[in-house]
């Protein structure tokens, strides 16, 4: 398959995921709308008849606003679990100080010579709420509910992190595979459904209000509509995985594999394993994730997930200005197998100690570590993905380069995927960074089949394949491998695989197939 | 009817804002709340419909104590004008003035009829201001629209808080006019907020002069007048004092000393002298009324 294909393929291949996806978005921006509406108002309302209460409770939402989105569903996790709960609960969360702040200052700002007017005439405080303050409110309130529907279409992308669905599975699987179109498909109707909801209230006159619940209430049913094909076991895959021919569609074609599946952070996906709100993730084979959390890899019998060896990938030029990088970097290979990366990963993810620290630790044990030399001569930038491995090898190569050249390192780690990191380094942002040869061969060469084919998945073939692939396209120069294979598996936790006998990925899908 | 009896009410800070307040005003009748500002007039008007509470003291209306009536019935029997009309700015004039008898649940035909009747009396004319929202109103015409809203249900009583106190004075003199020439208000207890002095002599049955919070004197305009009860009440009227008393004298007061000049007992002076009647001879007859007044009180 070429790249070449247009956009206008994509969604004409994709109509179906995208409609879904849409349908979920929508319904998880209203159904946190709707509560968001539900509970706001009311306590807009309460506040600002007791102006004691508005300060306590508009400066506690305004907290709530400030704290990051992604971070805000990494709390809800512990609580809510995975899944629309906790990102219902987080997208709420956000739609409701625009809600409550501008209930409070619609109604307070009602002039007071009209509520003395109302109330000396005779109304009742109920008749002066309806028909006195919500009216003259509303052009207000309604502004509140707008922003809200504004920020929620933003936020509920993130829900695809935590597995909600919505259009971030195409955005975050798009930016993790370097897919243009896949980023276009999530992106660009997340941005169309902002601008629609965001005119269509503000057609919205106060006499018509009555409409705006019955209109969410419609909006949110569009997320129960999705089907849940039942399946005794259901897979966390990353975003990234759902989109490879090495991943979930590999796992269909080749093992023939059903299995319920939601999209899912990998930065949650073990954890949610280990407290079983999944079965079945897509983990890499030497996070360290997987020795704490008890994991069992399950054998790719057929051999669909081809090699990943960890190499430097330096571009040509800076390879030409500093002859002497090759050499210091190179040090490491060989040095680093899968047992010893998961070892690595291990104390960086679970034990908690600095990368630095262990890259530092490991260097010093393999008598590699030297005291940094002047660093003078220039200026080498490593990136790394958001990854463990990233973290830990950027670290170990700026230690080699800065003590066995004379050259400074800069790095810049948790780069957000291989196309940010990749398009950095073409675009001379950075000089260098940790790449994996089965990722070059797919997501950044993305070979066509009988490519594939013809290389087996021979790790050195694979490896011969990519390095003259870059030099010829990019000016990219591979360096040795580090000596680990760190690639895709499927795993499940051990004592559920045992008892259910699962050791191969045939083995699950024949449990998957008789129950 | 309505009376206030030992009426006492302190602000937050304890200051006192009024003490014991007394008066009554007979039905019919319309008295006037005189005074400057901070004297504690508008206090003792809030405090009849009930918008405040005071501290001690007894209030009635109609001879109910405002505290045992149903606090929205009360209300939507007393009519209730506000300086800043106070008008519903998403209702139509129509349907502020309309907005007291549907509490009322009246009917809808009902409402329609009285609401356009109203407006004809107020001349805004239905066609033009029916539909029209107050905020495309001149301000005396929001003011006539408050002054509908207020006599809409035909409430025995009308409280009234500086009503024509935010126009410029040519509007407020014509609105002032057509509200003393209006007959639905000819039979209403009223009780109007005025720090106007000329305000208070033209539409007053009787004047209750506040200071600092307490009654000074409750009386005709000619009572206040020529028989002040202490220095403040001679003082307060003292710069507008030659065209306050012919405001206040009526032909009956100035009889004696008139011989031939014939005229209806209840004009004043200032009124038949603009109908034309004899300036001088009135001015004379004032003129002795006054020293008989001042030779009468010191003696």
């Amino acid at each position: 398959m070429e790249p070449a294909n247009s956009f206008i393929d994509f969604l004409r291949q994709e109509s179906g995921k995208i409609l879904e996806q849409t349908l979920q978005h929508i319904g998880l921006t209203f159904i946190s709308l709707l509560i968001a509406v539900v509970i706001g108002v009311p306590l807009g309302i309460a506040i600002s008849r007791k102006p004691k209460m508005a300060g306590a409770v508009l400066g506690f939402a305004g907290i709530l606003q400030t704290i990051p989105s992604i971070a805000l569903l990494g709390f809800m996790i512990p609580l809510l679990g995975i899944g629309p709960a906790p990102a219902i609960v987080a997208l709420f969360l956000y739609a409701l100080l625009p809600i409550v702040r501008n209930t409070y200052t619609g109604i307070t700002q009602v002039d007071p010579a009209v509520i003395e007017a109302a109330t000396g005439i005779g109304m009742s405080p109920r008749q002066l709420l309806l028909r006195v303050q919500l009216p003259l409110a509303m052009p207000v309130l309604l502004a509140g509910i707008r922003t809200a529907t504004v920020i929620n279409v933003g936020v509920a992308t993130l829900a695809a992190y935590i597995a909600a669905g919505g259009l971030g599975e195409f955005i975050f699987g798009g930016i993790a595979l370097n897919n243009t179109n896949m980023i276009l498909a999530g992106a660009i109707p997340a941005a169309l459904l902002a601008i629609l909801f965001d005119f269509g209230l503000s057609r919205i006159r106060f006499r018509k209000v009555l409409l705006l619940p019955l209109l969410l209430l419609v909006l949110s049913s569009f997320y129960l509509l999705p089907d849940f094909y039942g399946s005794k076991l259901l897979a966390g895959f990353t975003p990234e995985f759902m989109g490879r021919n090495d991943g979930d569609i590999g796992l269909k074609k080749i093992y023939g594999l059903k299995i319920r599946t939601v999209v899912i952070s990998d930065m949650i996906m073990y954890k949610a394993a280990y407290d079983k709100k999944v079965d079945v993730i897509s983990g890499s084979s030497t996070d360290g994730r997987v020795r704490a959390y008890d994991l069992q890899v399950l054998q790719d019998d057929k051999h669909i997930f081809p090699p990943y060896y960890a190499a430097p990938i330096v571009r040509q030029d800076v390879l030409d200005k500093y002859p002497e990088l090759a050499p210091a970097l190179n040090k490491l290979s060989g040095t680093i197998n899968d047992s010893i990366m998961t070892a690595l990963n291990y104390r960086v993810d679970i034990l908690k100690q600095s990368p630095a620290v262990v890259a530092k630790e490991f260097l010093d044990a393999h008598h590699l570590l030297q005291s940094p030399k002047s660093g003078t001569k220039g200026t080498i930038r490593i990136g790394a993905k958001i990854f463990g491995d990233g973290y830990i090898l950027a670290n170990m190569y700026k230690l080699l380069v800065e003590g066995y050249t004379d050259l400074h390192v800069e790095t810049k780690t948790g780069l957000g995927g291989t196309k940010i990191c990749f398009e950095a380094l073409t675009n001379a942002q950075i000089d260098l960074y940790p790449e994996y040869t089965g990722t070059g061969l797919l997501v950044i060469l993305q070979a066509p089949p009988s490519t594939l084919d013809s290389l087996g998945g021979q790790a050195d073939k694979v490896y011969t394949y990519v390095a003259d692939a870059f030099q010829q396209r990019y000016h990219i120069k591979w360096l040795a491998p580090v000596g680990f294979n760190n690639t895709y598996a499927l795993m499940m936790r051990r004592q559920q695989a045992s008892a259910l006998q699962i050791k191969t990925i045939s083995d699950l899908t024949k449990y998957l197939q008789w129950n | 009817m309505i009376k206030l009896e030992n009426v006492s009410k302190s602000f937050l800070n304890g200051k006192p804002a009024i003490a014991a307040v007394s008066f009554q005003v007979n039905a019919g009748e319309t008295l006037i709340l005189l005074g400057t500002s901070g004297s504690g007039k508008t206090t003792t008007l809030r405090m009849i419909n009930r918008l405040l509470l005071p501290d001690s003291g007894h209030i009635y209306v109609n001879g109910d104590s405002v505290e045992t009536q149903r606090l929205e019935s009360l209300r939507r029997n007393i009519g209730y004008v506000l300086q800043y009309h106070g008008l519903f700015p998403h209702y139509t004039v129509g349907e502020n003035i309309g907005v007291v008898p549907g509490l009322l649940n009246w009917d809808k035909a009902r409402i329609a009829s009285r609401v356009a009747s109203l407006m004809e009396k107020l001349h805004l004319p239905v066609s033009e201001y029916l539909h029209a929202y107050p905020q495309q109103l001149s301000g005396g015409q929001q003011q006539r629209v408050g002054l509908a809203r207020a006599l809409a249900a035909d409430p025995p009583v009308l409280l009234m808080d500086e009503p024509f106190g935010a126009l410029d004075p040519v509007t407020r003199a014509s609105v002032r006019k057509e509200f003393r020439a209006l007959d639905e208000i000819q039979q209403k207890t009223i009780i109007m907020v005025t720090h106007d002095v000329q305000e208070a002599f033209e539409l007053g049955t009787r004047i209750c002069l506040m200071d600092k919070g307490k009654v000074q004197q409750t009386g005709t305009p000619a009572e206040l007048l020529f028989s002040p009860a202490n220095d403040f009440v001679r003082s307060f009227f003292d710069e507008h004092r030659f065209v306050l008393e012919l405001k206040a004298l009526t032909i009956a007061n100035i009889r004696p000393w008139l011989t031939q000049v014939n005229g209806e007992d209840n004009f004043t002076v200032w009124d038949a002298i603009a109908a034309g009647m004899p300036r001088n001879t009135l001015l004379d007859a004032v003129d002795q009324y006054r020293q008989s007044k001042y030779m009468h009180g010191t003696s």
